[in-house]
């Protein structure tokens, strides 16, 4: 696989992964209560950077992690096998995500175990300082991990083929695409606007948003399948 | 200003404890400054919907959190519908 589809496909995978909504939740739950408690400007800037700070590590960690484990079993060639297990479970994630990303209910709660979801909301609640909020980014993406894992993996079997530059540019590549919803709740929080118009924005438009993460691994995992599976099979790669 | 009422907490799972105005209170001033409401505004705002609260509480001598949330939220609604729509959100969010 050239290095445009690559980068590509990794593309793909990080705005998939964008569109997966629990560190949003905990950042605006966050937000509400460090601007509910009457904290400054300032310590509110600084407890939401140091969230998002703490997501982005953590998506580093993670994707290095995973790539790492591929590396040590496939070197820099997974077979094809692994692939197609990597496709089965980006199918079978995306029908998940379909049927129970979001719980049938009002509000924004997300398909995770009851106990991580109360966890993450009293931790929030006692969020003051800047190591707590880099510490709660951290969880948070750890607390999603059932979806992102699917994005993640694919990331992985495609950056461990790359030359090393181009592994720490697809790297960098997933991490700030991934982080971008985050980000522009972040900005958004950051000047000044309602916490209630972005959360309800965010339950407007829930469906949609569940439509397109599950449609856009089904997208990716056409892709792989085209070009990984298919093009070995056939003889193109 | 304690009221003698039981407020069986979420879940049933903690003690039930006594209801607690300044505790109603300073959770709507906070979800009212969360939506950016000058603090005067939250304070008479707290105030008129812990007053509304403390009313319905008289003929209710043992209520669940839940049953405040869903009552204080009414009120709050009246009076700022963001805020009101922020506070019912709080427990649904994650």
């Amino acid at each position: 696989m050239d290095i445009t589809s690559s980068l590509a496909i990794i593309f793909l995978a990080a705005l998939v992964h964008a569109s997966f909504q629990l560190s949003v939740s905990v950042l605006t739950l966050l937000s509400g209560h460090s601007i509910g408690a009457k904290h400054s400007q300032a310590r509110l800037l600084r407890l939401t950077s140091s969230f998002v700070i703490g997501a982005a590590v953590m998506t580093v960690l993670l994707l290095s992690f995973v790539s790492l484990i591929l590396i040590q079993f496939y070197s820099n060639n997974p077979p094809l096998i692994v692939w197609a297990a990597a496709s089965g479970l980006l199918v079978g994630v995306a029908l998940c995500i379909w049927l129970f990303y979001y719980r049938h209910d009002k509000g924004t709660a997300l398909w995770i175990p009851k106990a991580f979801a109360i966890y993450l909301n009293d931790r929030t609640k006692a969020t003051k300082r800047s190591a707590e909020a880099f510490g709660l980014g951290l969880s948070s993406v750890l607390g999603e991990l059932l979806f992102i894992i699917a994005p993640l993996l694919i990331s992985a079997l495609v950056l461990v083929q790359l030359p090393a530059f181009w592994q720490l540019a697809g790297i960098t590549i997933y991490t700030v695409i991934s982080l971008l919803s985050l980000l522009i709740v972040w900005v958004l929080i950051s000047s000044g606007h309602s916490l209630g118009k972005i959360q309800k924005w965010r339950e407007s438009n829930k469906y949609f948003l569940q439509f397109v993460s599950g449609a856009g691994l089904i997208v990716l995992v056409l892709f792989i399948y085209a070009v990984e599976i298919l093009g070995s099979t056939v003889g193109f790669n | 200003m304690t009221l003698s009422v039981d407020v069986i907490k979420r879940g049933g799972q903690r003690q039930s404890e006594q209801f607690m105005r300044d505790k109603l209170h300073t959770s709507i001033v906070a979800t009212c400054l969360s939506v950016r409401v000058p603090t005067g505004q939250a304070e008479s705002i707290a105030h008129s919907v812990c007053e509304a609260v403390i009313a319905w509480l008289q003929q209710h001598p043992e209520v669940t959190s839940q049953d405040i949330r869903i009552v204080a939220t009414k009120h709050l609604r009246i009076q700022h519908p963001e805020a009101a729509y922020l506070y019912e959100q709080n427990r649904i969010t994650i």
